[in-house]
């Protein structure tokens, strides 16, 4: 699977890249700034992009600009960001409308390399990945009558690895309990919720992330 | 009254007005130079209609004397007057060629082009009676050379007739030809003089109409003129109506000119009806229009002085430049006990009614003191409200700065370390005694940068500045304790301080909503609209917040008055509290 690395801090794209490296993956490039990334993507056609949403020159937001240009203009590239932020905002732009091969993940996380190697191949397979720092925050806000009072507390762990992107299989394998039963609870939480079922996993990501937004 | 000053600054000459005598003298001459030109026409053995003639030349002379006398009177220091006394005179000098002995004929045949010049000379000269502009001079110059230098060759040259004294040589033809050269001359310089002052006149912006008027009927006689010598010169058709046309149009202009002095006369009405408006107390916004008003001068502007920051300004605090003078314009310094009060910016003409601005700087004295204390606060406002948005933008670049420095520095290095320490825990052996402490220390350096990310977020909302206002106010809206409703219509990134204010004010409302507000609810609009940023939160808690206690909210109202915004809250007992700023962000 072949994947770049782009953030300014040397250190930390090299260790990231040798994380990536020992995992399996091939890292095709690495790059210092938003310009080059969207260069490198073009010409060595990753699977997927790892992006530090702070870049050269103002680092304020062009590793952002530089994923969505990603994700508009290539959208067979997955593209992974990293945030050294749990933003909720943050994370609700890079998802809006779409949830096909995108993921927001805390930088801290990534010293997992069991997990970041998880959040790759799940965005390289068109699937999506948001840290569990940002889906705590959205399922602990506080809500008027609290519909998710009514949910069992195991129906409550599924809805947020559920926001965090996670299919069914992934939910089961993570539960160790069989994908029927996920799926099970998966339609209880919905009929709950009153969401419309979603038919696939994407879709189903952003009904339950519509959901938890203040806004 | 006597209280306002009003010192010309424009043209400072001090002299003293003619004396009685002297003005009974010159009145009396040109009478008499009047009844000459009358005897001498009617014994004349070489003019036609010899009494419409003198009465023509009379309907020139007497006029420019009597209004060049007045003008001499009323503005010792400007040459006008003298100049229209001298351009009367000198008509009549051009009425000695009708006498019938030779030396006369000789004098008058030598002033005959010479007034025209002098009208022209009066014309570039209006209102100082000096001329400006070298330009002008050099047209003047060229003038009196051809009018009287070239006049007094020709009169060598022979022609005239046989009562010509200065006759050195008889050739006709030769005289013929440099009297067309003359005529031709005089009409182009008196053209040019036209074109010349109209096109300055243009960038001087609007005239006062009795200037206007003047300058028009000068002009009208100036273009007269250039037909006249042109049909001279060349023996066009009805050379005796256009000469007619021409002496009736010039004696127009002192007519133009007293009439702009009765009009000076109804201005004083003009300053009573200022002094009943000044009763009222007009607010300082209305001064400059009701003094524009009294003196007829729409181009009228005022500056004020502000001695703390030793310049001008505007009735709004701005900086106005005193030496940045359009052609055409002129200013009045208005003093009160030796100290600058204001400024009158107005049309040079006025210079010419001194009578008029001292009566309304005297009438409007106190209203333009008031001003100007109004401009004064209004400038200290200003300089209050900057350095108050700065010290504030002072204080958040510098959190800023302390923000990115903690993401750069100690963060960036927290999470490579603890990269480093993965890959190091990889190379054992998995259980040993080893790899379970380097997850331990994982572990403790991950709650580290826990506690790091709050301490940088808390010291400055990383977010917001990087992302914009509708970003960081989600991620707000997410971490409030009480149940938040969040509606953003921010297109694109504001100003920082506004963006800024507006964060932390529905940071601070939410806080204090969590803390005294009892709510179970709170609503969060943030709009942009007609170049105003509109920030309202609201709660349906138990209201009675009292918004300059202790609550932060003062704070918050001076970082939205800094931005020359308002903060208003409104919090009855048992209604909720609703917090709503304007802030302008153009």
């Amino acid at each position: 699977m072949r994947v770049v690395v782009a953030d300014d801090a040397a250190l930390l794209r090299q260790g990231v890249a040798r994380l990536l490296t020992d995992a399996g993956f091939d890292v095709v490039g690495e790059s210092a700034t938003a310009d080059d990334l969207l260069d490198q993507v073009r010409t060595r056609k990753p699977d997927v992009a790892i992006v530090d949403i702070r870049m050269p020159p103002t680092h304020t937001d062009e590793g952002l600009r530089a994923a969505l240009e990603i994700r508009a203009s290539h959208p067979g590239v997955g593209v992974v960001v990293l945030s050294q932020h749990a933003d909720v905002g943050l994370a609700m732009k890079l998802l809006d409308g779409s949830a096909v091969g995108v993921g927001y993940m805390l930088k801290e996380s990534v010293v997992d390399s069991d997990e970041l190697a998880e959040a790759v191949k799940r965005v390289a397979q068109g699937g999506s990945v948001l840290s569990p720092a940002i889906v705590s925050q959205l399922i602990g806000r506080p809500r008027l009558d609290d519909p998710l009072e009514r949910l069992t507390p195991r129906e409550h762990e599924i809805l947020a690895l559920m926001a965090e992107g996670r299919s069914n299989q992934g939910i089961a394998e993570r539960l160790d309990i069989s994908e029927r039963a996920v799926q099970k609870h998966a339609t209880s939480i919905f009929d709950k919720l009153e969401l419309p079922a979603g038919a696939n996993d994407h879709r189903r990501v952003l009904a339950v992330l519509r959901f938890l937004r203040p806004y | 009254m006597g209280v306002a000053k009003a010192a010309r600054e424009a043209e400072s000459h001090t002299a003293r007005a003619p004396r009685g005598w002297v003005v009974w003298a010159i009145a009396l001459a040109g009478c008499a130079a009047a009844a000459t030109s009358f005897v001498l026409a009617l014994n004349s053995d070489h003019v036609n209609e010899p009494g419409l003639q003198a009465a023509l030349m009379d309907w020139i002379t007497l006029p420019y004397i009597v209004a060049g006398l007045i003008a001499w009177r009323r503005r010792p220091e400007s040459r006008f007057g003298p100049l229209m006394i001298v351009a009367g005179f000198v008509m009549f000098m051009s009425t000695l060629a009708w006498a019938n002995a030779p030396l006369p004929f000789t004098i008058g045949q030598l002033f005959d082009l010479l007034p025209a010049v002098l009208f022209l000379h009066i014309f570039l000269a209006f209102p100082t009676g000096r001329l400006q502009h070298a330009l002008d001079r050099v047209l003047i110059g060229v003038g009196y050379f051809t009018a009287v230098g070239l006049e007094v060759v020709g009169l060598m040259l022979g022609g005239f007739g046989p009562d010509n004294l200065l006759e050195v040589v008889s050739e006709p033809a030769a005289a013929h030809t440099l009297l067309q050269v003359q005529l031709v001359t005089l009409s182009a310089l008196c053209l040019m003089g036209v074109v010349l002052l109209f096109s300055r006149r243009r960038h001087a912006g609007r005239l006062r109409r009795p200037v206007a008027l003047l300058v028009d009927s000068f002009a009208l006689g100036l273009v007269m003129i250039a037909v006249l010598f042109v049909t001279g010169a060349f023996d066009g058709p009805h050379f005796e109506t256009i000469r007619r046309a021409t002496f009736f149009v010039i004696g127009l202009a002192p007519a133009a000119f007293l009439v702009g002095l009765l009009s000076a006369r109804l201005a004083r009405s003009a300053v009573a009806d200022l002094l009943v408006e000044l009763r009222h107390d007009p607010p300082p916004s209305e001064l400059r229009a009701a003094l524009a008003r009294a003196l007829r001068d729409p181009s009228l502007t005022l500056a004020y002085w502000l001695p703390e920051y030793e310049s001008w300004a505007d009735l709004d605090g701005h900086p106005v430049l005193l030496s940045e003078l359009a052609d055409g314009r002129a200013t009045t310094l208005i003093d009160r006990n030796d100290a600058h009060v204001a400024a009158l910016l107005h049309d040079r003409s006025l210079d010419d009614e001194p009578e008029l601005l001292d009566a309304v700087v005297a009438a409007a004295a106190i209203a333009l003191e008031n001003a100007r204390l109004h401009a004064e606060l209004r400038a200290r406002l200003d300089e209050l409200r900057g350095s108050r948005a700065r010290i504030v933008e002072a204080g958040d670049s510098e959190r800023r700065r302390l923000e990115r420095n903690l993401h750069d520095g100690a963060q960036q290095r927290l999470v490579s370390l603890s990269l480093e320490l993965g890959l190091v825990a990889r190379r054992l052996a998995p259980g040993s005694d080893e790899e379970q402490l380097l997850i331990a220390a994982r572990d403790e350096l991950a709650a580290s940068l826990k506690e790091l990310r709050e301490l940088a977020q808390g010291i400055h909302p990383a977010v917001l500045s990087d992302h914009g206002l509708t970003v960081a106010l989600e991620s707000l809206a997410t971490r409030s304790p009480v149940p938040v409703a969040l509606h953003v219509a921010v297109d694109g990134r504001l100003e920082p301080p506004v963006e800024v204010a507006a964060y932390y004010l529905v940071s601070e409302a939410l806080t204090n909503v969590a803390k005294y507000a009892h709510a179970s609810r709170a609503k969060v609009d943030v709009e942009r609209e007609n170049g105003t940023l509109i920030v309202v939160v609201a709660d349906d808690g138990v209201g009675g917040a009292d918004p300059d206690g202790g609550s932060g909210l003062r704070g918050l109202a001076d970082r939205v008055e800094a931005l020359d915004g308002h903060l208003r809250v409104s919090s009855r007992p048992a209604q909720g509290t609703t917090v709503r700023a304007e802030i302008p962000c153009a």
